[in-house]
């Protein structure tokens, strides 16, 4: 009954229902799943239940994709990993043959002399580790496999088992929203692949309310983190909408019932990695829940005379079993690619696979990560919850109990105090878990490992590995783990922990309770990448005039989420960008520019206190600007150090229209809010930059070009350099100010968004006649920086006080209190240490922004800000720090320009129309 | 607050709203500890530690916070550090 096909290294693999990756490859009769991460040695599966590293794999460009979680899908494309050229025959596994050269801890000791590490580190990083990251293209693409998914529940249970079962229906009965999270893509846990309890599965399935609780298939909780609030991965078998692989849930519950059971951990003999040899409940997973057969004969390593239910299983299944051998006759396991047989105290046995009744571990280790104390339980054998943070609940085997009847009654009470205290109604801590199954401990199923017994499959750690890093004093659980990265790897300790607590223990005599365990943290489950990042979508933000620039042609630019004309360009023009720029420059110092400057932040301040807020926030005063005047104004914050400049109009007594650098609008919202919110004060700050389109037009010509649309007087007595004013052009309700950043005679006009291209199209009508040019960010800037007018946070950064940025006109002493006042007057007398000065280059060189200066001695002294070759003055300018003492007019300085040295010469004042006639004009 | 970036990281608590209630904390700008502004011709010492110096408080602390992906209101909140739970929070306007 082939569902589906998929390749595996070109090979076709037939697929059933219910199929994982893994499960049809072994059916297939793959064996190796992998090569080991350090000494390449062929691995196969060992737990079936995504806990070890054994079957990671490449699928469809995703590396490490744990095979035995994934569902088969039709057509994907599934690739081995870290063996060249194939599992089979990996040339790589030479490096046992070069094993002693790399013993624990060896990159912090081996190739230090005589071998260099430089010359080895490239060998070693080939060799080693996991997946190859995917091409690029690849990784563009990820944004549509992955998404984030937000949920919320009254009480989350971790583990569809069957503690996890009765706990959700208990809960969603107690009247609470339920959300279940199962890792596989079906209800039952141990009950899938178990003999015992199994006839309880389709009561306990039928049990659950479907309405009321929401089952999450095939996904892993990976993190539980404060506030309840889960990290869960789901896996889709077919990819949703949009190709969708993967979601990102963010869980978030009032409380949580960890039912997350127990399981399998591997004993410690030699070869112990190799492939055949299997845990017991990965052999149950195969033949109960995938009706695979696992081989022909098997040697079954258990406590119990008859090998337990797993040795039924396998005999049902027909498999022979070879012998039952006692965990601590055991001696290693025979074979080189694949299990020939095991070595005992007794002799040898032949047989095709090694079934392993390991260590049964409770799962605990999201309440851990909650901040529950797990402690050593004797009885047990287990690191058990002692302690439950407040609404975290436990169920199940992850308690330490194993008969079912004791187990589901008290995952009952766990779900029904998981729903009254996610309701309120009851004190959390109440519940006592039952008395923990008694289980063998971990000392007599360690047995005495020798040679290549692993204990970390992950990393290729030893248990020598281990004596020997404790016989080299790193004799502490938390400095082995350091030392030798036992538990580092993907499988974050689930196969290893407890070998390597209990190797130390012994190595150090003390008792396991003593020795203790590392810290868990999140994820305890390998999680990609992809999932974590998520679509990264993006907003973008488009001026009311964004689609004429288009039309007109323009190279983009982003400037936070909005996108800027940089400058005008028509598609296959044969102009360059500088002769572009030039254009777009001389239209506005010879005849009119108009520029699009939507993206400004517009603020509409109101209330009987705007003028005191202002007077506070800004560090010039504003309460006594006149209703019809503008005023170019400077934050600081308590420091002294700028943090943005604007505009301030006054429109009334108790109204102001302020302008904020784009990218600082939200900052100066929320500063100037913070303010109002601290003080009391009656102050409304409305966030009108989405409602205004704004343009500025600038020239020569701008006057002439402004009176064909508009009846305001814009005579220089009448609107003179400062004023603002209301009224309408091209029919459109207008807020105009006379300012100019661009150094000319110009207006920027602010108007409805709906009348942004109407105005926009009116302007450029207008400015035909003068052949007046629409400029872009790109001129802008030429043209402030001839003008040398600051741009802050790109000549100024978080250092930059006003002194410093030769700005202390802007404030009066007799100001009374302002943010910065006091630092203002604290650096007042103090010497400066550099200084915000202008340069004109004395050669043609053009410096790049943040080049770097050099004194005439040779020393560092400074970098530029911000250089552009200006066509005023025909050289290079730009703006620098430099230190204090070398900032004195006419200084010459020398600038690095990629590779060679020009000359430049300090000038105070502005490049361009040092007296701002023509501004005024 | 003043200066800060806007983001809260590692961390995943809830912060009751004045207006709008339970919410993640991601929602949120974090605004700083609640200080007293000096007066305007207070010594520079005491300027300095209202500009820099934090108390950092083991424990339960009065701080700004703002619900930037919400109401957009700034308000205050009693918070313990240690366990990130927040107690109270109110208007700046409602002071009790």
């Amino acid at each position: 009954v082939t569902e589906s096909v998929f390749s595996f290294d070109g090979e076709s693999v037939p697929a059933r229902p219910g199929d994982t990756v893994a499960s049809a490859l072994y059916r297939s009769g793959t064996r190796i799943f992998s090569r080991s991460f350090k000494y390449h040695r062929p691995r196969g599966l060992l737990c079936l239940a995504g806990n070890c590293p054994n079957c990671l794999v490449n699928v469809d460009g995703v590396p490490n994709v744990r095979a035995c979680t994934t569902p088969a899908r039709e057509g994907m494309k599934v690739v081995h990993q870290n063996a060249s050229p194939s599992l089979e025959c990996d040339v790589l596994s030479a490096a046992k043959w070069v094993g002693w050269l790399m013993p624990v801890g060896f990159y912090y000791k081996t190739f230090t002399r005589p071998f260099a590490w430089k010359g080895v580190e490239p060998l070693i990083r080939r060799a080693a580790g996991l997946g190859v990251l995917p091409e690029s293209p690849e990784v563009a693409r990820a944004h549509d496999l992955y998404e984030h998914v937000h949920l919320k529940a009254d009480v989350a249970v971790i583990g569809a088992g069957p503690a996890g079962m009765t706990a959700a229906a208990e809960a969603s009965k107690a009247g609470a929203r339920v959300v279940l999270v199962e890792e596989g893509p079906e209800l039952g846990g141990h009950l899938r692949y178990e003999r015992t309890g199994a006839a309880e599965l389709p009561r306990l399935r039928d049990a659950l309310p479907a309405a009321a609780v929401e089952v999450l298939a095939d996904a892993t909780c990976f993190g539980l983190y404060e506030g309840g609030l889960l990290g869960i991965v789901q896996r889709r078998r077919t990819p949703g909408a949009g190709g969708v692989r993967e979601r990102l849930i963010h869980l978030r519950a009032r409380t949580v019932v960890a039912a997350t059971g127990a399981y399998e951990t591997p004993l410690l003999f030699e070869n112990n990695d190799l492939p055949g040899v299997m845990l017991s409940t990965a052999v149950q997973r195969l033949i109960r829940v995938h009706g695979i057969k696992p081989g022909e004969s098997a040697a079954v390593v258990s406590a119990r005379a008859d090998g337990g239910p797993v040795a039924e299983d396998l005999r049902e299944a027909g498999v022979r079993i070879a012998a039952v051998v006692p965990p601590d006759r055991v001696v290693a396991a025979l074979g080189r690619r694949h299990v020939r047989g095991l070595r005992t105290a007794d002799g040898r046995v032949a047989c095709e696979l090694v079934v392993v009744c390991g260590i049964r571990v409770p799962e605990a280790s999201l309440i851990a990560q909650a901040g529950g104390r797990l402690e050593w339980n004797d009885e047990a054998s287990a690191f058990l919850p002692s302690e439950l943070p407040p609404g975290i609940f436990a169920a199940g085997r992850v308690t330490g109990v194993e008969d079912l009847r004791t187990s589901l009654s008290h995952a009952a009470l766990a779900g029904q105090m998981a729903a009254q205290a996610a309701s309120g109604g009851a004190p959390d801590g109440g519940l006592r878990s039952p008395a923990p199954s008694p289980a063998p401990g971990p000392s007599t199923l360690l047995g005495t490992p020798s040679g290549k017994s692993f204990v970390c499959l992950c990393e290729d750690v030893t248990a020598r590995d281990l004596r020997h890093a404790v016989a080299e004093g790193f004799d502490q659980i938390e400095t082995v783990k350091r030392y030798t990265t036992v538990s580092m790897g993907p499988c974050q300790g689930k196969m290893c922990q407890l070998g390597s607590i209990g190797i130390c223990a012994r190595e150090t005599g003390r008792t396991i309770a003593q020795t203790g365990r590392t810290t868990s943290r999140p994820p305890t489950r390998p999680v990609s990448l992809g999932a974590l990042g998520g679509a990264r979508r993006h907003p973008v933000k488009r001026t009311p005039m964004h689609s004429r620039h288009e039309e007109m042609g323009c190279v983009w630019m982003d400037m936070g989420e909005w996108k800027r004309p940089l400058y005008y360009f028509k598609p296959g023009s044969a102009k360059s960008k500088k002769e572009c720029v030039e254009e777009e420059y001389e239209a506005v110092r010879e005849r009119a520019g108009i520029i699009d400057l939507s993206t400004l932040g517009k603020l509409d301040v109101q209330g009987k206190d705007a003028p005191r807020l202002l007077d506070r926030v800004y560090a010039n005063r504003l309460s006594d600007l006149r209703p019809g005047r503008t005023r170019y104004g400077v934050i600081l914050d308590e420091a002294g150090i700028i943090l943005d400049d604007g505009t301030v109009s006054r429109l009334s007594e108790d109204r102001y229209f302020v302008t904020t650098t784009t990218g600082n609008l939200e900052f100066v919202q929320q500063w100037l809010e913070w303010w109002a919110a601290g003080t009391g004060w009656c102050v409304h700050v409305t966030n009108v930059t989405g409602a205004y389109a704004a343009v500025n037009v600038a020239g020569p010509r701008a006057r002439d070009l402004l009176r064909k649309l508009t009846s305001i007087d814009l005579g220089t007595k009448a609107f003179p350099y400062m004023a603002c004013a209301q009224g309408e052009v091209a029919g459109v309700p207008s807020f105009l100010m006379r300012i100019g950043f661009v150094g000319e005679t110009g207006w920027e006009i602010h108007a409805p968004a709906e009348y942004g291209e109407s105005l926009w199209d009116a302007l450029l009508e207008a400015g035909r006649e003068f052949d007046a040019r629409a400029f872009g960010v790109e001129a802008q800037r030429l043209l402030r920086l001839e003008k040398k007018h600051v741009i802050v946070n790109v000549d100024t950064d978080a250092t930059s006080n006003l002194f410093a940025a030769d700005m202390a006109w802007l404030t009066k002493a007799d100001k009374e209190d302002f943010i910065g006042k006091a630092a203002i007057e604290r650096d007042r007398p103090r010497a400066l240490r550099e200084k915000l000065v202008g340069f004109v280059m004395q050669d043609d060189l053009v410096p790049d922004d943040g080049a770097s200066l050099v004194a005439a001695d040779g020393r560092p002294a400074g970098r530029v800000t911000s250089a552009r070759f200006s066509p005023a003055r025909g050289r290079a300018v730009g703006m620098a720090w430099v230190p204090a003492e070398l900032a004195a007019d006419g200084r010459e300085i020398r600038v690095h320009v990629r590779g060679s040295f020009g000359r430049a010469r300090i000038v105070q004042e502005p490049f361009y129309d040092p007296e701002g006639k023509r501004l005024k004009s | 607050l003043p200066g800060e970036s806007g983001g809260v990281e590692d961390v995943s608590f809830l912060v009751r709203c004045p207006n709008c209630g339970d919410r993640s904390v991601y929602e949120f700008r974090f605004g700083g500890e609640i200080k007293l502004r000096p007066s305007p011709g207070a010594p520079d010492a005491e300027w300095l530690r209202y500009s820099y110096a934090q108390k950092n408080e083991a424990g339960v602390q009065k701080e700004w916070w703002f619900h930037r992906l919400g109401c957009r209101q700034w308000f205050q909140a009693v918070r313990d550090t240690r366990t990130n739970e927040v107690a109270e929070t109110r208007l700046p306007g409602n002071a009790p």
